[in-house]
């Protein structure tokens, strides 16, 4: 909070912009709080800052009576818009520490007038960090599939089901262990481990070849998929 | 309307309720109230000033000669722009005036509170509640002063309290 410099220009902007839809600094009646920003402003604002001047003019007709206002004085920083950081340096050391962590701009840079010299430094480190990225060769991204595919009955020859299943050739797909689990009534379904390059062979491909032998297979399903 | 006006500043100013009726004159109604000596008396400005006399607060008309006659210049401005606007026009002219009449001053006239001030809110609580955020922040100095008076105590009475928000998402001109 606080006006930032009350002395300059641009504190002084910010108070008549805060008094804009208000008479006083804090409530509905003057207080200490006025008598505080009255008396660190060095005069009266410039007339262009109508509603400074304004409220300048209607706290200087309280002067005399100035004491006996109600309130309790603040340092200056505890007045004024939220958003402005308080520059005035009157805030007591741990209040300002707490403002700090309150006032976290999100969609701020923390810097804004970056300096050529760390402009120059964040170049150099993009550039490199560029190099180095394009050095490394390009990962493929491949996956471990565990596939489950079951017979039509107890009597479906499994060996050569699992032939057939064995027999789909593709490019980025190579076939793994297998094994034969019961399921039950002597029903054993194949679980065959696979693994496939992801851009080249997708679970849907895969699914639609191995069903294709419909003598054999009754419907396939994917018990595990891994990104290596 | 004005009756019941002159009744909340009855209460305002802490006076006992006083007989009142009104009176039909040109296109428009006026208070009348009848006092206990002498005639009775016409007109919301001029009841209006009775009764601060009768308070003893004559500090409310105006503490200099200077300040009296501003006072009186917009009771009468109430009774004639205000009361009287009909159209939307004529109601866009006065917040207007007022807009810019307020842009320098925390009250109508002086630094305190006047009857001016009381009479301007009771007449224009109406039409403030009528109008839209946007349109409040363009009569900025009226909403700011509006704000100060209901908020000021005793002013108020039975009116609602109007809400006045800053928004800051769209640029303001004024």
């Amino acid at each position: 909070m606080g006006f930032g410099d009350l002395k300059s220009p641009a504190g002084l902007k910010v108070l008549n912009e805060f008094l804009a839809d208000k008479s006083y600094i804090e409530g509905y009646v003057p207080s200490q709080a006025d008598v505080a920003v009255f008396d660190a402003l060095s005069g009266a604002p410039p007339a262009d800052l109508f509603h400074a001047l304004r409220w300048y003019n209607h706290i200087k007709s309280y002067e005399k009576q100035k004491s006996s206002l109600p309130g309790v004085k603040k340092p200056l920083g505890n007045y004024g818009p939220v958003n402005i950081e308080d520059t005035t340096g009157s805030t007591a050391k741990d209040t300002k520490e707490e403002d700090d962590d309150d006032d976290i701009d999100l969609f701020g840079s923390d810097d804004e007038e970056e300096n050529e010299e760390s402009k120059r430094v964040r170049e150099e480190r993009l550039a490199q960090y560029e190099a180095k990225k394009s050095k490394k060769p390009a990962l493929i991204a491949k996956s471990s599939i565990l596939l489950d595919v079951k017979p039509w009955d107890d009597e479906t020859d499994m060996a050569k089901l699992e032939e057939c299943v064995r027999s789909i050739q593709m490019e980025g797909l190579v076939w793994g262990a297998s094994k034969l689990v019961p399921v039950g009534y002597g029903i054993k379904k194949l679980q065959i481990q696979c693994v496939v390059e992801d851009d080249k062979v997708g679970t849907d491909v895969l699914e639609e070849n191995i069903t294709a032998f419909e003598d054999f297979v009754q419907s396939m399903d994917v018990a595990a998929f891994n990104k290596i | 309307m004005a009756v019941k006006e002159l009744v909340a500043l009855e209460k305002c100013l802490g006076l006992n309720s006083g007989k009142y009726s009104s009176r039909a004159q040109g296109a428009g109604k006026i208070p009348v109230l009848q006092t206990n000596k002498g005639p009775s008396l016409v007109g919301l400005s001029t009841i209006a000033s009775h009764l601060v006399k009768e308070a003893k607060k004559e500090e409310l008309l105006g503490s200099t000669a200077e300040e009296k006659a501003i006072v009186q210049q917009w009771l009468e401005y109430r009774i004639s722009y205000i009361d009287r606007a009909s159209s939307k026009e004529d109601i866009r002219n006065v917040l207007n005036d007022l807009n810019h009449y307020l842009k320098d001053k925390v009250f109508v006239a002086g630094n305190t509170v006047t009857l001016a001030d009381i009479l301007i809110y009771y007449g224009l609580h109406p039409v403030i509640t009528g109008l839209s955020v946007q349109e409040k922040e363009t009569y900025i100095n009226v909403s700011r002063w509006f704000s100060h008076i209901q908020n000021y105590p005793g002013i108020r009475q039975h009116l609602p309290s109007l809400v006045f928000i800053k928004n800051r998402i769209y640029a303001s001109n004024h």
